[in-house]
């Protein structure tokens, strides 16, 4: 990412908190708003319906807050939409009603837009705060925990979500292309948006805790939570987010196209067709080669296109025809019988979009001689089939001298989730060094360096190996210390009776853990 | 849906607040601070008021300040919150003791031994309460063990050499001095002793 030098000149930031009965946790949201050192705000507070909070928002007097008062409950993403239209900031940030920010949340990620990158958002790390209601409705905070630092990563945002909507800033101007939120949408909606916006900027990760999310060990009333149990209204939004297409163009992402062949459009051609709208999650078009005779998909899938076709036309015509039609960078060929599982067509795309060698291709994991099925780049398709039309498509392609490869295990997205979760479960049976170990190796490959650092001192202390492990602590905290990694150094120095360091260390920590830098007790 | 699923299943221990303040009292205690470390004790017990620690913590403190009663109740609570805990046994152990209930201090001392015989501390009160008591088999017996676990420890080693001349098992004394010796041939306690055995066996040959 390109570094810029500019000075920052204080543009304005529109920080969006939308409340619903949350009464008791509105005041320190808010406040934790209110007193950022980043003057240049407008604070726009949308009450969603549920209790009044009109006293709360004016008990703080500041003219920098917008209050609207809304009694009817639309919703987060109409909260949200209504202060966008009528937001002025260069940048846009969001706070859940009983979450907060640190004072420095909103100077850090504006530093960040303003004077080290060109991406159009960031974000920072969060403390997931487990704590306990107490009969009161106060919290008594359990452990604040920096589950995830993880370094922006596309494809996984388009799996799934890896920066919540509290640690985000991103510019305004930008929802121009990515559109509002979807107010369909009951569930993920941070993700939603989060997976539009990487259609078009990079994110840059500030590795600094710059505010904290609630989690209640037991009796959740997150609203996000309790969406998450209906498992069938979950399955709704999740399929309608990894579906949804901004409109083109799209200056990150490149599209895929994928052509479709079947000889009859029956029940089991519809069953793979729904299980590509389950499984696929890298945006999309399915192209349907149809002739009049063929019968009809039967679904009402979104992104699919119907490409009419000679009902005498060979399977190759047909894909000649669908081919013509595709929007996308990449295409790829997929039978109607071809089992269609997580990855189907990631995996081969993944490892396509990572070779930079001309006339590549990928097939699936299951194409087999008679179900044969590949990802293409579509120029090179277009090419072997012009030089080799009458050709069946797999000769076409093989004498215009593309290679037609499989994945191998190094070229399969994800590998360090699979990594992480292999050093995770080797911690878990005992076997610290080999943990460690693999935490390193991702920190040498793949990035996410200060999150496996702190995971390869964890391990190394549990291995006994206290030398190495505080060496790599003491570095971590000189760097960006959390509640565990203070733990883990005191606990060092516990051990060798360094009881005075021991000390320091662990008032640090209880100091995070009380707040004190909320209040301005530290 | 299998790294949703991971990521999903990820949880924190939420008793971290908890160990902070744990291992905070811990440290003002070892330095003597023991206001503060009874305030870090307290605010730990009521973040896990299922563990047995700040309970160990407060009654180890109550023990420096000699406030018997308010150890024995802390360690008590400790015990019931925690069976397992031989910390707990012997820190309830030495409050009995210094109250004078040489009984049961003896039987608390044992029942931390058999949760872990490497406690030092419990073994070395059995061994105080043994000789209050006059009753030396059970205190060999772990002695026994806990230098199956810890050979070159050459104190323990020496109580229970003396032990065993005090319960007329001269040539394990003997046996046991010996190796102290060859552990640490300065040990002057070691040499005195070993004469006295060597004595004691040679007049034992002439009978």
């Amino acid at each position: 990412m390109a570094q810029k030098n500019g000075t920052t000149n204080e543009p304005k930031v529109s920080v969006l908190l939308s409340t619903y009965n949350r009464r008791r946790y509105l005041p320190i949201s808010l406040s934790s708003i209110v007193r950022q050192d980043y003057r240049n705000l407008e604070i726009f507070v949308i009450r969603d319906g549920g209790e009044e909070v009109g006293d709360i928002v004016g008990s703080f007097n500041d003219s920098r807050i917008v209050f609207i008062d809304r009694k009817d409950n639309r919703g987060l993403p109409h909260s949200l939409n209504e202060a966008i239209g009528r937001a002025t900031g260069k940048y846009i940030c969001y706070l859940g009603d009983d979450d907060l920010y640190y004072p420095h949340h909103v100077s850090t990620l504006v530093d960040a837009l303003e004077n080290k990158t060109d991406c159009q958002a960031a974000y920072s790390d969060l403390y997931k705060t487990y704590c306990r209601i107490l009969p009161d409705g106060s919290r008594q905070v359990l452990g604040k925990f920096v589950e995830i630092s993880r370094d922006f990563d596309r494809f996984f945002i388009l799996y799934f979500n890896h920066v919540l909507h509290v640690s985000l800033m991103h510019t305004r101007d930008i929802l121009e292309k990515t559109g509002l939120y979807n107010e369909k949408v009951t569930a993920l909606i941070d993700w939603d948006m989060t997976r539009r916006l990487v259609f078009f900027t990079d994110f840059y990760h500030v590795a600094d805790v710059t505010g904290e999310f609630y989690a209640p060990v037991s009796d959740n009333d997150r609203i996000s939570f309790l969406k998450r149990k209906d498992s069938a209204g979950f399955a709704t939004n999740f399929l309608s987010i990894r579906t949804t297409r901004p409109a083109k163009p799209w200056s990150k992402l490149k599209d895929l196209s994928i052509i479709f062949m079947a000889d009859r459009l029956d029940r089991l051609a519809g069953k793979t067709v729904s299980s590509i709208w389950q499984q696929t999650f890298y945006p999309y078009k399915l192209y349907i080669p149809v002739s009049a005779a063929a019968g009809n998909v039967g679904t009402d899938m979104p992104n699919l296109v119907c490409v009419p076709v000679d009902a005498l036309a060979t399977q190759d015509q047909q894909i000649d025809a669908a081919l013509r039609d595709c929007e996308g960078e990449f295409v790829a060929i997929a039978p109607a019988d071809l089992p269609v599982n997580d990855m189907w067509v990631e995996e081969p795309l993944y490892a396509l979009i990572n070779n930079k060698e001309k006339n590549q291709a990928y097939q699936m994991e299951s194409s087999s001689d008679q179900l044969w099925s590949a990802v293409f780049r579509k120029e090179e398709l277009l090419e072997a089939r012009k030089l080799f039309p009458n050709e069946p498509v797999r000769q076409s392609v093989l004498k215009s001298g593309i290679t037609i490869q499989r994945v191998a295990p190094e070229e399969i997205p994800f590998q360090f989730d699979s990594l992480l979760k292999q050093g995770k479960q080797a911690g878990r049976n005992g076997n610290w060094y080999e943990a460690a170990e693999i935490f390193e190796y991702i920190a040498e490959h793949y990035q996410n360096e200060l999150w496996m650092k702190s995971l390869v001192a964890g391990a190394l202390h549990k291995a006994g190996d206290d030398d190495r492990a505080a060496e790599l602590v003491k570095k971590v905290n000189a760097s960006r210390p959390t509640v565990d990694t203070l733990l883990l150094e005191a606990r060092i120095h516990k051990k060798s009776r360094d009881f005075s360091r021991a000390i320091e260390l662990l008032e640090s920590a209880r100091s995070v853990l009380k707040g004190d830098y909320l209040y301005g007790n530290s | 849906m299998e790294i949703v699923k991971n990521i999903n299943d990820e949880k924190g221990y939420p008793m971290q607040h908890y160990e902070v303040l744990q291992d905070l009292g811990d440290c003002f205690a070892c330095v003597g601070n023991f206001v503060s470390a009874q305030d870090c004790y307290e605010q730990a017990a009521s973040l896990g008021p299922d563990e047995a620690g700040p309970y160990i913590g407060l009654g180890v403190i109550a023990l420096q300040k000699d406030l018997l009663d308010d150890a024995e109740s802390a360690f008590k609570i400790a015990v019931r919150l925690d069976k397992n805990s031989s910390k707990a046994y012997a820190g309830l152990a030495m409050a009995l003791q210094r109250k004078g209930s040489h009984s049961q201090s003896f039987d608390m001392y044992l029942k931390s031994l058999e949760l872990d015989s490497d406690n030092l501390a419990s073994l070395l009160g059995l061994f105080q309460t043994s000789c209050y008591m006059g009753s030396f088999s059970k205190v060999i017996f772990y002695l026994e063990t806990y230098l199956n676990m810890h050979p070159a420890d050459t104190s323990v080693m020496f109580t229970l050499a003396a032990l065993y001349m005090k319960d007329n098992r001269l040539r394990d004394a003997k046996q046991t001095l010996q190796n102290i010796l060859a552990l640490d041939g300065s040990n002057a306690d070691a040499v005195k002793l070993l004469e006295e055995v060597e004595h004691q066996l040679a007049a034992a040959c002439q009978v």
